[in-house]
């Protein structure tokens, strides 16, 4: 495996575990409403469908006292989360000096931290805001990160008296099958979110918060939803946002509950994005140096994505087990990829089951599974790009209240992923044992 | 059903004897037929109430749970068997349909919300669960609803006597001459736990707990709500004054009194 092999497949697991790390639960909302972190979620992080229909209307109970003016003026809006523990990961086919190894790290550390404000600004006037702070000494990825404001948006709810539209203007996360800002597990994200044919430029993560606007609605019970946002695909270089690397994302789930004990409720959705992403730009000469001029970015090339969704809640849809499974069908235009002379595409799935058995626990085990259809270079392996990903974990809740949260949580994931064209298959093996904690 | 919970539940079964047939006076003349438990709808009932409701209303029903502290109104305390919410008589128990309703509406300005979309068969469970909280549901059956005829119309007539039973039964001592809240007795009102209570000012926009219906507004008068100070006038209304009152009121709301 070649140095950049390496980097890339240590960038993916680190990239993972900060995406899965930078997570979404607001002790802020349960102080000011008075309930418990369970009310919303089934498991937090993941939201049930009470917490998902106080999401789509703006953080509110639709009660009369959702504004700001009607919270005490001591309540303020904060939160914060982090994870600290030990962290081990075992890695099969890394390059030394003596040929290639297996090596073993293992380290105290923490995923980060998440500042969240979030709330109402008025009745029908949202916003949240995630801000992680830049670190300079090593969490669990051994490596300092940048600050980032992560989410910034405000949302306008119940335009035109309908919960049918509604807008969030700014950085927000995409509609998803399954939130990952939610995800249950630490060390894996959901990686098909983040996954790219082999070679390709374009940047585009679904499972990344993006720049744009969304238009999105749902019923009062928020069992039929719809969501599109029009993006700036984040990340693309050099372009001019909307006019170079514009993208739509598109979502819509529908829930129905059935008045039985073995499956009581089920989600299903689809899902897909079509955006492009530029692949030319005008060039600077000075002195002889080409420089690419920022904002000439053009000549965006078409990827897609195309996806559908079935959550089927057994036993009950308050303590759930809880089976999901999410199909993917995704191209990128071959102009994208370097030396390409076909679109490149793949085929991406997961299926999850968890079970909550008591407010406190919950157990979840997941399979991921990228493959590639076609490579977008004639001469690339046909499976280089492939994924494969075991994850597994248990979180016990020892303290849930209307103020915090605190999860002790254990998990083992096992990702393997063709790097290069000699077919090797590095495997990473991550173990977490963590606290979690919100305040 | 969770074996560690029917067990618990089996446990608790001395505390929750059968709804017996006593009387409400207990001198055991008149038969009360008083539902049996069912057990299993008890047992996902208090999973329910353990997700969500437990933080306000408390582990013992007691309405003391964690969060109590900073709401107003305080969480209705179960165990007393008391609820303001009816179709039935004043000082009655409601009917599981009274309960589910507050369950699916909510009540508007407190810290209840609507329910509802957790489903109808988890709101069931948790409205036996919370009958468990006070004997009194295991001595005394529901009140028999108290029917609500179809509305009178509505006009200068009927304001104009809704009006004038507004005064005559004497709703200004709490309510105001006009409506605001603001009676000379509003200041020294309590509910039955010894918290302040406000009359409802129907001239600010606020929607009333119980439901903006004008059958909601009826049933109200009639039925009373039972732990506060708002007595039943279901003996003093006859239905077409009580549907007077209603549109005086529903005016008052409307700002389109004279």
């Amino acid at each position: 495996m070649n140095t950049q092999s390496r980097v890339s497949i240590g960038i993916i697991f680190a990239a993972a575990l900060l995406a899965a790390g930078s997570a979404h639960a607001i002790p802020a909302f349960a102080r000011k409403t008075g309930m418990s972190c369970s009310a919303c979620h089934e498991a937090w992080p993941r939201l049930n469908e009470f917490g998902q229909q106080f999401r789509d209307n703006g953080y509110r109970l639709r009660h009369g006292r959702d504004a700001p003016p009607e919270q005490p003026s001591a309540y303020w809006p904060i939160a914060f989360r982090t994870t600290v523990g030990y962290q081990w990961l075992r890695q099969t086919l890394q390059q030394t000096d003596s040929g290639t190894a297996t090596t073993q790290t293992g380290t105290f550390g923490f995923t980060g931290l998440d500042i969240h404000s979030a709330g109402t600004l008025a009745d029908r006037v949202s916003y949240f805001i995630t801000y992680t702070p830049a670190l300079r000494s090593a969490g669990f990825t051994l490596s300092p990160s940048d600050g980032d404001l992560e989410s910034a948006w405000a949302g306008l709810h119940e335009l035109l008296g309908t919960t049918w539209l509604n807008l969030r203007v700014g950085k927000h996360a995409l509609d998803l099958p399954e939130d990952e800002h939610r995800s249950i597990t630490l060390t894996q994200g959901y990686n098909e979110y983040h996954f790219h044919p082999a070679g390709s430029a374009a940047t585009f993560e679904p499972g990344n918060n993006q720049v744009g606007i969304e238009v999105f609605g749902h019923d009062d019970l928020s069992r039929l939803r719809y969501s599109f946002s029009f993006v700036n695909a984040n990340g693309a270089p050099l372009s001019n946002n909307l006019v170079s690397s514009p993208a739509l994302w598109g979502h819509v789930q529908g829930t129905r509950h059935f008045d039985n004990d073995i499956l009581p409720a089920v989600k299903v959705g689809a899902f897909g994005a079509l955006g492009w992403h530029p692949v030319a730009t005008q060039q600077l000469t000075t002195g002889g140096v080409p420089t690419p001029v920022v904002g000439s970015a053009s000549s965006g090339a078409q990827f897609r994505r195309l996806g559908g969704e079935v959550h089927l809640y057994l036993l009950s849809n308050i303590y759930p087990l809880t089976l999901t499974g999410v199909v993917t069908y995704g191209s990128d235009d071959q102009a994208l990829i370097q030396g390409g002379t076909s679109d490149a595409s793949f085929f991406a799935g997961w299926g999850e089951l968890s079970y909550t058995p008591t407010v406190n626990v919950v157990l979840v085990g997941r399979y991921e599974r990228i493959r590639s259809k076609t490579q977008g270079v004639a001469d690339n392996p046909r499976d280089l790009g492939n994924l494969t990903v075991f994850t597994g974990g248990v979180r016990y809740t020892l303290e849930m209240s209307n103020r915090t949260e605190v999860a002790l949580h254990g998990e083992l994931s096992s990702a393997s992923r063709v790097v290069d064209a000699s077919g090797n298959l590095p495997n990473a093996l991550t173990g977490l044992m963590a606290i979690d904690f919100v305040f | 059903m969770r074996p560690k919970l029917t067990a618990l539940m089996l446990c608790a079964l001395p505390l929750f004897p059968s709804r017996a047939d006593m009387s409400p006076g207990g001198g055991g003349t008149v038969a009360v037929v008083v539902p049996p438990i069912d057990l299993a709808q008890v047992t996902r009932g208090r999973g329910v109430y353990q997700r969500f409701c437990v933080s306000c209303h408390g582990e013992r029903g007691d309405g003391r749970g964690i969060s109590a502290e900073w709401l107003n109104p305080k969480p209705r305390d179960f165990t007393r068997g008391i609820f303001k919410f009816r179709s039935t008589p004043s000082n009655s128990l409601p009917t599981t349909e009274d309960l589910l309703r507050t369950l699916r509406r909510g009540l508007h300005h407190t810290n209840m919300p609507s329910w509802e979309v957790i489903g109808e068969r988890n709101l069931k469970a948790v409205v036996e669960y919370i009958k468990t909280f006070s004997p009194r549901w295991n001595t005394e059956a529901p009140g028999t609803p108290i029917p609500i005829p179809p509305a009178t119309p509505d006009g200068d007539a009927a304001r104009a006597r809704g009006k004038e039973l507004y005064a005559t039964l004497g709703c200004f001592n709490c309510h105001g001459t006009s409506g605001h809240g603001d009676g000379s007795a509003a200041p020294e009102l309590k509910d039955d736990w010894g918290e302040r209570i406000a009359p409802f000012d129907f001239t600010n926009g606020a929607r009333l707990k119980n439901g903006d219906l004008p059958e909601d507004i009826y049933r109200t008068f009639m039925t009373g709500l039972t732990g506060s100070p708002m007595p039943s006038y279901a003996d003093a209304l006859k239905p077409e004054d009580g549907w007077a009152l209603v549109h005086y009121l529903r005016a008052l709301q409307r700002g389109e009194t004279k």
